[in-house]
């Protein structure tokens, strides 16, 4: 009786422990620049038994391979207004299309009073006067920047950054997808 | 005075087999536990992939993309872009709100498929043909890969040997079972009726049923 139910406790443990472990064998493989998670290698043939279990652990669906898309995702506390600044010509490289996606604690689309969910290529983002481009992700809309405001939930979110057809500079990870970063 | 001394013995007895059965116990205990962590970690590794593309085949047979199952070997295109009151729940969560969406599974048992793209007149898309046993992306029809103008493509299963017809292009699946993703890019709300005309053009018909 009593080896019997240290075996099961054995499995019990042993099971929780390897659902940890393979969490962190899968992090591993994880790139984090500026607070954005990102892959490389995703749904690549022969990229390892390991990458793969990664990569839907972080990103689950069946994804691009980097040459068609590449996905970047981070999560912001919450509460405040925050800005991400691309610098002149620092939009992200594509040969297709790119977007920011927000998305809630749930990873569920927010509702807003103008109904936009992602800014990308196609949103008539306004630039600053240097060439540069603000993005402002916040509750209510920031008063004469409408035109860059991304309509953020009042707690948590999270940000998705898809570019389809990346430039060769994000594929080689010469280029940094730039902060997130709170308004005073 | 023997009865009592013999009480005694067979009570430290009584104490040693306890102590004995703890250690027995703790020596499973942590014998199984380590078998298990290791194999475990493997398992779950390995499996992983394989497991979230059950769930995938089943949500894209038995439940659909909005528009109720899709049968097997054949292509459902979602009518419009992802949003909170999307009506498919694969559609609120964690989906681009750029593309139409087109979905189906692969059968390739009973014979290849083809499939049928029309001309995308320079439009961004993609098909993507994904293999469900560790999730790789083994071929790609689309603007990066074969560029949008009208074709055919023959998908075929493993150790499929027949003739390529001439117009059609190959691709050999190394899985009998494939999830196909069509992705059609949607510029703005006044495109979406042209790029949804166009991705419910991207078809599959059987082989046979494409011999003319």
């Amino acid at each position: 009786m009593l080896s019997s139910s240290g075996a099961v406790q054995g499995v019990i443990i042993g099971a929780v422990l390897a659902f940890i472990t393979a969490q962190i064998l899968g992090r591993t493989k994880v790139k984090k620049i500026n607070g954005w998670f990102t892959m490389y290698g995703f749904g690549v043939p022969g990229n390892g038994m390991l990458l793969r279990a990664a990569c839907y652990q972080i990103f689950p669906g069946p994804v691009n391979v980097p040459q068609e898309a590449m996905y970047w995702t981070t999560s912001v506390a919450g509460a405040g207004n925050y800005v991400m600044h691309f610098p002149p010509g620092g939009l992200p490289p594509n040969d297709a299309f790119w977007s920011l996606t927000m998305s809630d604690a749930k990873n569920d689309f927010v509702a807003n009073p103008i109904n936009r969910y992602i800014v990308s290529d196609r949103s008539g983002l306004a630039q600053n006067p240097d060439g540069s481009t603000d993005i402002y992700l916040q509750n209510t809309a920031p008063a004469g920047h409408e035109s860059n405001w991304l309509p953020a939930p009042t707690g948590k979110f999270i940000l998705w950054l898809r570019v389809y057809m990346p430039g060769a500079a994000i594929l080689d990870g010469s280029y940094q997808v730039p902060p997130i970063v709170k308004v005073q | 005075m023997m009865s009592k001394m013999k009480n005694e013995e067979t009570k430290s007895e009584a104490v040693q087999t306890r102590g004995g059965r703890k250690t027995h116990h703790l020596r499973t205990f942590a014998l199984t536990m380590i078998i298990a962590w290791g194999l475990g970690t493997f398992a779950f590794i390995y499996f992983y992939p394989h497991l979230m593309y059950n769930a995938f085949e089943k949500g894209i047979v038995q439940h659909g993309l909005g528009g109720g199952p899709i049968p097997v070997n054949t292509l459902y295109a979602v009518p419009n872009l992802a949003s909170p009151s999307a009506s498919s729940n694969l559609l609120k969560t964690g989906t681009n709100q750029d593309t139409l969406y087109i979905g189906g599974w692969l059968d390739l048992s009973k014979g290849p498929q083809v499939l049928h793209v029309p001309d995308m007149a320079g439009r961004y898309y993609s098909v993507q043909f994904t293999d469900p046993s560790d999730g790789t992306d083994f071929a790609y029809v689309g603007k990066r890969t074969t560029g949008t103008q009208a074709g055919n493509y023959l998908i075929t299963g493993p150790g499929w040997k027949g003739t390529v017809l001439q117009g059609m292009k190959q691709i050999s699946s190394p899985n009998n079972s494939v999830l196909v993703l069509g992705r059609v890019f949607v510029e703005s709300d006044s495109d979406l009726p042209t790029a949804y005309g166009l991705a419910k053009q991207i078809q599959l018909t059987p082989l046979s049923g494409s011999i003319q």
